[in-house]
């Protein structure tokens, strides 16, 4: 466990011996880290707008950027790239956090939402909603949210029995049976109504591709919710993981953060899924490079989450979008693809870090 | 006639027991294991006499039967010979080959939950199945590039956590990473190519019994007539696995040799079961737990899982074919919503 992050009035004047015990235990300060995580998501933001299945190649559309460039260009570049792109960023941002706060909630590194059924529950919800009747458009992110909050609740009731708290990684198989349970359930109502396979099956295998800005304003609101919420939560969390019994000896109160924190997963991993289907590993593979990059207090995880989840997410989609030139790859496959290999290098880990 | 000695074998047999001997040969049977197998096999012959029945085509159950052997109306033997019956057989050997499978890996890891489906077994060969179909290149036959990636997910799960035995739950959670790599190049792979090859490769990915291919089935009936003996003969040495290294070898085990038998036999099966009908795994988890609670005996069941999960199978099948009439659940869905919550129930209750 990383000690409690000083304040800067007290770390300036000792600033060096502070560089120096962070070298020892070979974690940077959040400072040296930062711009650099910034640069990276920037730059995949560039190479987001910049490639693409399309003519429009990357020397037009700098043109476009640089406020020239034909019709046809400045149309693929600003009305397709740039809210695919604006889409994908905040995707990669809301997974990553609620994969890190998951995480702490769980008190378990491998706590994924995409593995651990919190995703599938959103999608299978989704559908279940379709099946009634509902239209596509606007009801999702609401839906999605209420099945991803489910989805969170059973997770959760399952680390609270005794089974799962002994060994952090029967939670993964707990959440594997879920989510391949949901999955499951969900093909089925797919198979029951055509009408809602024709508007889902685009959206169950998880895309940025032809994903508009109205769905994203409609999750606006809650995406706001969210992070006044882990505003304030973000203290809290952090004494939680010295213990229950640390944490409402500094006055707050575990019961209440845990029901919170639960919230604000279901509030982003719904929104997530609901803008771009289900997208495993990202919650994963990011908050864990996080911790690495800088130790494993939340709060600074949770501000490096934000760009490295940008970063994550966007190169997948622009790797997604090169891969097969006229057509393009499922953005879950590349996500699985770089975050199953930290899966495993987590659990081959000799001893299990518990958060 | 000789008072009987206290040393004779006919009269020191436990109780529980079957004694049969003829001369110097001898056999000692398990009373409970033959029973639950008996009990199996009449389950499996009604279930297998209902599936011949039942369909779009409802027929009674004398004219099914009669059918099978070619009596009867032309059409009635069409449909049963040619459609139901090599379903049947195809559900039949997939689903005893799915549970050996899963019982023999489940004693090799000495945990209940570690199933060839759930360490990554079953995405491994169906990925490298789904490429022979496609077409990326290779053109081997299905259940051969299907053995090439269980072995490779097989080698990449054990070695990753460290060497076959008893590795917990971690080695079970590096399995599941495997599996969600080889799960992504399956998906990767049926994005690349064209709609009809992706078509012609769906049912590996869900798993069903829709589109065997009668080269696979033959080489599934091939593996299961190879391996069901080799797993019977290894039986008295999985029994020992389950004590310390040290004991089994000093009750006379070669551990290690067992170990890797026990495991090339598992994977072989496995193998054999996904090119016929797709990752169907669920089936590996319920079939040996319905043989354990049958047969209420320490050792380990395998005559009776297999029979168990063909069971299973052709119950789920039948399942699917029947629910929701005209549309048609695959068999790995059905298992799927059945069995998840099964896994999850034993999860959550063994505080092991």
């Amino acid at each position: 466990m990383q000690a409690e992050e000083t304040s800067p009035q007290v770390r300036r004047p000792r600033a060096h011996a502070a560089r120096m015990t962070h070298k020892v235990s070979g974690r940077l300060a959040l400072r040296q880290v930062m711009p650099l995580a910034c640069l990276s998501a920037l730059l995949t933001c560039l190479a987001s707008l910049l490639w693409g299945a399309g003519d429009v190649g990357p020397w037009q559309a700098l043109q476009v950027l640089a406020g020239q460039g034909s019709d046809q260009a400045r149309f693929v570049v600003l009305e397709l790239r740039a809210p695919r792109t604006l889409i994908g960023m905040v995707v990669g941002m809301m997974l990553a956090c609620g994969g890190a706060l998951m995480q702490v909630v769980a008190r378990n590194p491998l706590a994924e939402p995409g593995l651990l059924g919190v995703s599938a529950g959103a999608s299978f919800a989704v559908a279940v909603a379709l099946l009634l009747g509902m239209e596509a458009t606007g009801m999702h992110v609401m839906v999605a949210q209420s099945g991803a909050l489910l989805g969170c609740l059973f997770v959760m009731s399952t680390v609270r029995m005794s089974g799962a708290r002994q060994d952090p990684v029967r939670l993964v198989l707990a959440g594997a049976a879920l989510s391949s349970l949901l999955v499951a359930l969900t093909s089925l109502a797919l198979l029951i109504d055509q009408r809602a396979a024709d508007e889902i099956r685009f959206w169950v295998i998880g895309s940025l591709a032809g994903r508009s800005l109205e769905a994203l304003y409609s999750s606006l609101p809650s995406i706001l919710l969210a992070v006044l919420l882990t505003l304030w939560l973000a203290r809290p969390l952090s004494a939680m993981v010295l213990g229950e019994q640390v944490a409402s000896g500094l006055g707050h109160h575990p019961k209440r953060v845990r029901k919170v924190a639960i919230l604000v997963v279901a509030l982003l991993v719904g929104a997530a899924t609901a803008l771009a289907g289900p997208v495993a590993f990202v919650g994963l593979a990011v908050p864990y490079v996080a911790r690495a990059l800088c130790g494993a207090d939340v709060r600074r995880t949770l501000w490096l989450c934000l760009p490295l989840g940008v970063t994550m997410l966007l190169s997948a989609d622009v790797v997604s979008r090169l891969v097969v030139p006229p057509s393009e790859l499922p953005l879950g496959v590349l996500t699985t693809l770089m975050g199953a290999p930290v899966l495993i290098a987590v659990v081959r880990a000799r001893r299990l870090p518990t958060l | 006639m000789s008072r009987p000695s206290p040393l004779d074998p006919l009269r020191s047999a436990p109780t529980g027991t079957l004694w049969w001997r003829h001369g110097k040969l001898s056999l000692l049977l398990l009373r409970a294991p033959l029973l639950a197998a008996g009990i199996l096999l009449l389950a499996l012959l009604m279930a297998s006499v209902a599936s011949l029945m039942l369909g779009s085509a409802g027929l009674g159950p004398w004219d099914a039967f009669k059918a099978a052997f070619g009596h009867g109306e032309f059409a009635t033997v069409f449909v049963v010979q040619e459609l139901r019956l090599p379903r049947l057989l195809a559900g039949i050997a997939t689903g005893a080959a799915f549970s050996l499978a899963g019982c023999l890996m489940q004693t090799l890891a000495g945990n209940r939950l570690a199933t060839p489906g759930i360490i990554g077994i079953d995405n491994g060969a169906t990925a490298f199945a789904v490429a022979s179909v496609v077409g990326m290149g290779i053109s081997l036959a299905p259940p051969v590039m299907a053995l090439s990636g269980a072995v490779i997910a097989t080698a990449l799960a054990f070695g990753l956590s460290g060497g076959i035995g008893t590795r917990g739950y971690r080695f079970l959670v590096a399995g599941i990473g495997v599996g969600a790599l080889f799960g992504a190049g399956t998906q990767l792979m049926l994005a690349r190519v064209s709609i009809d090859a992706a078509n012609s490769a769906y049912p590996w990915t869900v798993g069903s019994l829709n589109a065997r291919d009668a080269d696979s089935l033959t080489w599934l009936g091939l593996a299961l007539l190879i391996g069901v003996p080799i797993a019977l003969w290894l039986g008295r040495g999985l029994n020992t696995l389950r004590f310390t290294d040290r004991v089994a070898t000093g009750l006379g085990q070669p551990v290690s040799r067992v170990r890797l038998i026990t495991l090339w036999l598992s994977v072989v099966l496995t193998a054999a079961a996904v090119a016929v009908a797709g990752p169907v795994g669920m089936v590996a988890l319920v079939g040996p737990e319905i043989a354990r609670y049958l047969s209420r005996h320490k050792g380990v069941p395998l005559l009776a899982s297999a029979l168990a999960g063909a069971l299973v199978m052709v119950l789920a099948d039948l399942a699917g074919r029947t629910l929701l009439s005209p549309q048609e659940i695959p068999v790995g869905i059905v298992m799927a919503v059945v069995g998840s919550p099964y896994l999850l129930w034993i999860l959550l209750r063994s505080p092991r």
